[in-house]
């Protein structure tokens, strides 16, 4: 059973799970944004009909081979994610190939993602999409230390740099890290904040100013890609988020419940806040998030 | 006579003959100049081998040339970068004034670098390294711009640095009785402790101006930007290299003596980082492509100085792994920029966009080294910055790293830029009559791109003649505890295979790729970037939707306070405050005979007075 | 046996009277005689160089008087080099400067070549004489031609340069004979050698106050600070070939004298660190102000004062190494500085202010003396693979013996400043644009071979410096052995 075609079947199998999941998850915020604005909003359904629409309907234009290329880019980085990050604690379901889920190589295949869709954003010649970039490259910087300094923290504190085993320490001790390292789960879930793009940090897409931004150019197919990607990263990284900070899951209910309730956080976060300008948002991350990234160093260090 | 004379023999002639063979025709004067770099690269694969020693003596003094395995790695990069810049640099040249100068430096360059690597005495170390010091700044003036201001600053600084480094030697010499860099490294660990201090010192000085440490850079944006760009990825790729190749002698046999946790190590590493972060923020600054890669490589050389100067042996395999994959990937942006210099006659992003369509070989060369240089798996940078995070957390560097990792990062910035400057973006009508380089500049490009692509899964290649340098150096072997051929460890037991992440990555990629292809093949046509949704509006011919110019300005914005120190300016000061000194010292010549009649008479009577003072 | 050391001395002063009549006969001879003198002084000097270097000095004793009551020439190893080195250096100048105003009748060019000469011969008497009063007479000889031809152009400037030099020389001559004067009251002999072994019975204030004399009226010569103040008009307004000279010949043979006094007549201690430090003081006073001169043979003048500061410093280490040192100092600024000069003065010919500026975009229009220029700047700032680089090293490694670091950082800050300086001219000579009305003056033949012979020395001493370091080393031997050139001098078997 340990062939490398189970593998691959898992892989599929938690990619669909992790596409499911993550499609419903965002027409629930949809939903939960529009309530709280006191709008009635889209049924927490909409989203599969967006992909369906947006598979059925026939791609009639491309800028180039970068453009055309730009959403496969973006869907390694998700999947490979997703492959690093154990969905259950213990592994007979989705038997990911998680690379024994090194977390300076997740850091890195995260980034590998955008960047590939920045460069296919870079050659439809939309300035809009250019400059979303360059704000999302930005804000990338700003919550990437806070986050740093939290995985450094808890690799730190355990002497390992694997997933698998910081969800060991914490089934062996049976405290969740979020409890015996707080400062690096507050500096992480503030980091998270920029990560999920949601209010206040909204400025990549921008629908206002820049017209949605990166994907403006995209239709068809090349957006139905990029929304299902960003399904399954969204599911990746909040079951990355649950794996490191809660425990991980035994069971899929578990697993749905955590990953919903950190989902909750980015999503609630300044529902009714404006948007931040990008230098606004990169000093956000590196003011109070950095303390606690700080401190969560510290923590680990001395105790 | 022995082989290690023949090639150094056939570099200085071949020097002087491709020089001189313009004067008779350019073809075959390209011809001699090739031969004069690789044939001697040749012979010294073929023929010499490490461990193979010559000895002579000059004005009295013994000098000895041998090749060590350490110094083995680097001469990959030097001979390696050596003859790929140099067919690079024929088509560069072509129809360009001064072809006999450049080549005669060139040659001179790639055989003093060689020569640093051959010297096992500081003497001929020393003449190497200043032969290095003055072809690179002809190669630097080679414009004919900015000759006084920086062309002067880049050797005012490299003398600053080999005095300091001359000054190590002479006073090694007087501890040694001889000038063996060996016989200091044996004497070093008894030596007084001041001159334990202060050998390394000044010899870190010395290697910290070549390998652009702060704060001794400030002449690398200048002259990286203000050579010929076919030099420019020898002299960033290479030449910054022998810095780093005398920094890890030092490091690595002599501070290593030093007591256990002494300052040393740690200031050098936080300089290097230090150096990595002010480089990047400075790079992603500049809308010049020359200025940025020349910053770029300024941050670079910090990590690398950073990874040596940890002195674990991750780190040091992390530290000379990326100073491989700096030289690969650095030189092969700057001969792209030469291409697209050469092709449209600028460098500056504000200018020139959009040739991704025109030239496609240069932009898939520039992407993959920029892939490489962010340190994205699964190419070679990945492997370099991996075991360097690994290093650190393991060695206990928790500030370090951070301070490391925000560099990276902030380096997407630039990386984006680089590329989405030059071939991404409007195609303007400007430049659409610009073709793709000419095959004697491409190739050498996808070579190297290709080897950083290699090296990303298969590491050990070059890791493993790493170790053997390692071990000549004293360092346990490494093999199978920190490297494998694909496979990467830390100190920790924690692993990546990289060969299951290339084909997961390649296999995730192929399927969308497909997929993205397939559908609707038929139907999906190519159209300009003028066919765009802007708002709604089809946007008109003449509507300039080129984003180019304050690219990054919110992140300037975020990140000004650290920016409004340039330590150039301090540097500008300090040398019009000299020239102002000297100003008034010139005065102390008047020009008046009957002043000079009175100093005669002042020296005399004051020596008169002073006499039994001074002498008896 | 081509000679004998006292026919470097007799030939030239016999021939400076005769060409006057022989120019009578036939114009040409004014110029060609003195060439013949220099070139016969160059291959007599090598080869009794080459004689002593295996048998040791020869003492010459002049209408056979013994020393010390009569007068003796010493061609030792050390002053041996140093004489074929002003001869050769002589003779390059002569060559270069054969053509020299050939065409144009003016008074003094008829007397140019003879002052020439008895320059070169006044420097080899002061380098080979062994009896201090004949080292005054020799000063003199070498002053009243050096004035002359400093004012060679009869101008304004020339005038007041060849003044200044000569009130400077009347005050050296006049503190020159007074030390000789306390000396000989004291010790009743005027032979060195006899000096030297008499003067631990001396005096200490007497000896004292002759030293003090000594070195002021030496330093004169020698170009040391605070004394110096002529030198620099001297230099840049004589012809371009005498500053050359100046450089190559007069300056040296001062620096013997003062060696010669220091280091054999006189057991004061002190005199080393004296020599040090007023070494180290001319040193970086001069380049500093070098480094501000807006005209191409000034600033050439005070890195030439700067450099003889460097060889008194190395000199005032005291150790053997050191004294090799300053004598590959003294050869390689021999060489290198006259091909500056040399060369220096075809980059400004057409000039009249001679300024830097002038040099501006040369290098297409005169290539070969540009690119030896450029050779002969790299060469005295000490970069490899080139001659000067091998002296620096030895300096640097002498005073590092003996702990001096602080010395040594001062040296190599100075010479970061030295290579600024000359770096901008090599630059303006290759990459800016030619003013406008500048006209580039191609040198002639002769010119070319001397620059081109001078460069290749300077090539041949950088990639094989044992040329030269084996007679250098004989040399500095035999100035520290003090007592065997007593014992050569006073116990001369007949």
């Amino acid at each position: 059973m340990d062939s490398i075609w189970y593998k691959i079947l898992g892989v599929v199998v938690s990619f669909i799970l992790a596409f499911i999941v993550g499609m419903t998850y965002m027409g629930l915020s949809r939903k939960i944004i529009a309530r709280v604005q006191n709008r009635k909003g889209p049924p927490f359904y909409q989203n599969f009909i967006d992909a369906m629409k947006l598979y059925s309907k026939s791609t009639a234009i491309h800028h180039g081979l970068m453009q055309h290329l730009g959403p496969a880019f973006i869907m390694v980085s998700s999947i490979m994610t997703l492959m690093i990050v154990p969905v259950l604690n213990d592994g007979k379901w989705f038997p990911n190939l998680n690379f024994d889920g090194d977390l300076i190589f997740l850091l890195y295949i995260m980034v590998f993602g955008p960047l590939g869709m920045a460069l296919g954003a870079g050659q439809t010649g939309n300035p809009n999409s250019a400059i979303g970039v360059t704000r999302g490259l930005s804000q990338m910087v700003g919550f990437e230390i806070p986050w740093v300094m939290a995985l450094v923290a808890l690799m730190m504190q355990f002497k390992t740099t694997s997933i698998v085993d910081l969800m060991e320490v914490q089934a062996q001790s049976g405290t969740w890290l979020m409890f015996s390292s707080p400062f690096a789960f507050i500096a992480a879930v503030l980091a998270m904040l920029g990560m999920f793009r949601y209010s206040p940090f909204d400025i990549v897409g921008a629908p206002t100013e820049l017209a949605s931004g990166p994907v403006s150019e995209n239709g068809g197919k090349y957006l139905f890609t990029l929304m299902s990607s960003g399904a399954v990263f969204a599911f990746a990284k909040l079951t990355l988020y649950v794996d490191l900070f809660m425990g991980g899951a035994d069971n899929l209910i578990v697993l749905l419940l955590k990953t919903f309730a950190i989902y909750l956080i980015p999503m609630l976060y300044g529902v009714v806040s404006p948007r931040y300008r990008t230098e606004q948002a990169i000093r956000y991350f590196w003011g109070w998030p950095t303390f606690f990234g700080l401190l969560a160093i510290l923590h680990a260090v001395f105790f | 006579m022995d082989m290690i004379y023949l090639i150094f023999l056939i570099f200085l002639s071949g020097a002087v003959i491709s020089w001189l063979a313009g004067k008779v025709n350019h073809v075959l004067q390209d011809i001699l100049f090739l031969a004069s770099v690789i044939v001697p690269s040749v012979l010294f694969y073929m023929n010499v081998s490490v461990g193979q020693e010559v000895h002579f003596k000059a004005g009295g003094i013994d000098l000895s040339w041998g090749i060590t395995d350490f110094g083995w790695i680097f001469s990959l990069i030097v001979l390696g970068l050596g003859v790929l810049a140099a067919i690079y640099s024929v088509g560069f040249m072509k129809g360009k004034e001064r072809r006999g100068y450049f080549y005669f430096n060139y040659v001179l360059s790639i055989m003093s670098m060689l020569g640093i690597l051959f010297s096992k005495d500081f003497v001929s170390f020393f003449i190497f390294w200043e032969i290095m010091t003055w072809s690179s700044y002809l190669m630097v003036i080679y414009n004919g711009k900015h000759t006084q201001s920086i062309g002067i600053k880049y050797f005012i600084f490299s003398a600053i640095g080999a005095y300091a480094m001359l000054m190590a030697i002479v006073i090694s010499h007087s501890v040694t009785g001889n000038f063996m860099i060996a016989d200091l490294i044996t004497a070093y660990p008894v030596l007084s402790f001041n001159l334990q201090l202060l050998i390394p010192i000044l010899l870190l000085v010395g290697f910290g101006v070549k390998a652009a440490l702060m704060p001794l850079h400030v002449w690398a944006p200048g002259a990286y930007s203000n050579s010929p760009m076919a030099y420019t990825s020898v002299f960033s790729g290479a030449l910054s290299k022998m810095g780093v190749y005398g920094l890890s002698i030092v490091m690595l046999s002599m501070i290593s003596h030093l007591p256990e946790g002494f300052w040393f190590r740690e200031v050098l590493a936080w300089m290097g980082a230090i150096t990595a972060a002010i480089g990047t923020l400075w790079a992603v600054k500049q809308d010049d492509a020359k200025k940025l890669l020349a910053y770029s490589s300024v941050a670079q050389l910090g990590y690398i100085v950073t990874g040596i100067a940890i002195g674990t042996e991750l780190s040091i395999l992390a530290g000379l792994f990326l100073a491989v994959m700096h030289a690969i990937f650095k030189s092969t942006l700057f001969m792209a920029v030469g291409a697209i210099e050469r092709q449209t006659g600028t460098t500056n992003f504000t200018e020139v966009t959009g040739l991704i369509r025109k030239m496609p070989w240069t932009f898939l060369a520039s992407l993959m080294s920029i892939i490489a240089l962010a340190g994205i798996p699964p190419l070679g940078g990945f492997v370099g910055k991996w075991m360097l995070y690994e290093s650190l957390i393991t060695s206990d560097h928790y500030m370090l790293i951070i301070l490391v990792f925000f560099s990276s990062t902030a380096a997407f910035l630039y990386c984006y830029k680089f590329l989405f400057g030059f071939f991404l973006g409007q195609e303007e009508k400007e430049w659409a009559h610009v073709k793709e380089a000419p095959v004697l500049m491409v190739i050498p490009m996808l070579v190297l791109a290709g080897l950083s692509f290699v090296l990303g899964t298969f590491p050990g290649l070059i890791l493993k003649p790493i170790d053997a340098g390692m071990q000549a150096l004293g360092f346990a072997p490494t093999n199978q505890h920190l490297w494998d051929t694909s496979i990467l460890f830390n100190s920790w037991g924690n692993q990546v295979a990289l060969q299951p992440i290339l084909y997961a990555i390649l296999g995730i990629f192929v399927v969308f790729t497909i997929f993205l292809t397939i559908k609707g093949y038929k139907n999906t046509r190519y159209v300009t970037t003028k066919d765009i949704s802007s708002s709604g509006e089809v946007p008109k011919e003449h509507e300039n939707l080129t984003f180019s110019i304050n690219f990054f300005q919110p992140f300037m914005r975020a990140v000004e306070p650290v920016m409004r120190r340039q330590i150039d300016k301090y540097y500008n000061g300090f040398a019009n405050g000299l020239e102002a000194l000297f100003d008034f010292t010139r005065k102390i010549y008047t020009g008046n005979g009957q002043t000079y009649a009175i100093y005669v008479i002042l020296f005399l009577i004051i020596m008169l007075l002073i006499k039994n003072n001074v002498f008896g | 046996m081509v000679g004998t050391p006292v026919l470097l001395v007799v030939i030239p002063l016999l021939a400076a009277f005769l060409i006057p009549l022989l120019g009578m006969i036939w114009k040409e001879l004014v110029r060609i005689i003195p060439g013949l003198v220099l070139l016969y002084m160059f291959i007599l000097s090598a080869t009794l160089l080459n004689q002593v270097l295996h048998t040791g000095p020869i003492v010459e004793v002049i209408a056979g008087w013994r020393p010390p009551l009569g007068i003796n020439l010493v061609f030792s190893p050390f002053s041996g080099f140093l004489v074929t080195l002003m001869t050769f250096i002589g003779l390059m100048v002569w060559i270069y400067s054969y053509r020299f105003k050939q065409n144009v009748d003016f008074e003094p060019a008829k007397k140019y070549f003879i002052l020439l000469m008895m320059l070169v011969t006044g420097s080899v008497g002061i380098v080979l004489t062994g009896d201090i009063f004949n080292l005054f007479v020799f000063i003199e000889i070498v002053g009243i031609s050096a004035y002359a031809l400093t004012a060679f152009y009869t101008e304004r400037n020339s005038a007041e340069a060849a003044f200044k030099y000569l009130f400077m020389g009347a005050l050296a001559s006049t503190f020159l004979l007074l030390a000789i004067m306390i000396i000989y009251t004291q010790l009743g002999t005027l032979n060195m050698a006899d000096i030297a072994s008499k003067m631990p019975e001396m005096n200490t204030t007497y000896k004292i106050t002759a030293l003090v004399f000594l070195l002021t009226a030496i330093g004169i010569e020698a170009e040391m600070f605070p004394l110096n103040g002529w030198a620099a008009d001297a230099y840049t307004e004589s012809p371009g070939p005498i500053g050359a000279a100046f450089a190559g010949i007069v300056a040296k043979a001062g620096v013997y004298a003062m060696v010669r006094i220091i280091f054999t007549m006189f057991d004061v201690d002190g005199t080393m660190q004296f020599m040090l430090y007023i070494g180290l003081i001319t040193l970086i006073v001069a380049e500093t102000t070098a480094l501000r001169q807006d005209r191409l043979k000034r600033m050439l003048a005070y890195s030439s004062i700067g450099q003889m500061g460097l060889i008194m410093v190395a000199f005032g280490i005291g150790t053997a190494e050191g004294v090799f040192a300053a004598l590959f100092l003294m050869f390689n600024h021999a060489i290198i500085k006259p091909l500056l000069f040399f060369s220096g003065s075809y980059l400004v010919y057409n000039s009249k202010d001679k300024f830097i500026h002038e040099t501006n975009g040369m290098g297409k229009h005169i290539p070969i003396t540009s690119i030896l220029f450029a050779l002969g700047a790299f060469a005295i700032v000490g970069l490899p693979p080139f001659a000067g680089f091998w002296s620096k090293l030895s300096i640097l490694t002498a005073a590092a013996d003996e702990n001096m670091i602080i010395i040594i950082a001062l040296i190599l800050i100075v010479s970061i400043i030295e290579l600024v300086y000359y770096l901008r001219v090599v630059n303006r000579i290759y990459f800016f644009k030619m003013a406008e009305g500048v006209e580039p003056k191609k040198p002639t033949l002769n010119a070319l071979f001397v620059m081109v012979t001078l460069g290749v020395i300077i090539l041949l001493v950088g990639f094989y410096p044992d040329a030269i370091t084996g007679v250098l080393h004989k040399a500095s031997g035999d100035l520290l052995d003090k007592t065997k050139y007593i014992q050569d001098v006073l116990l001369l078997n007949p």
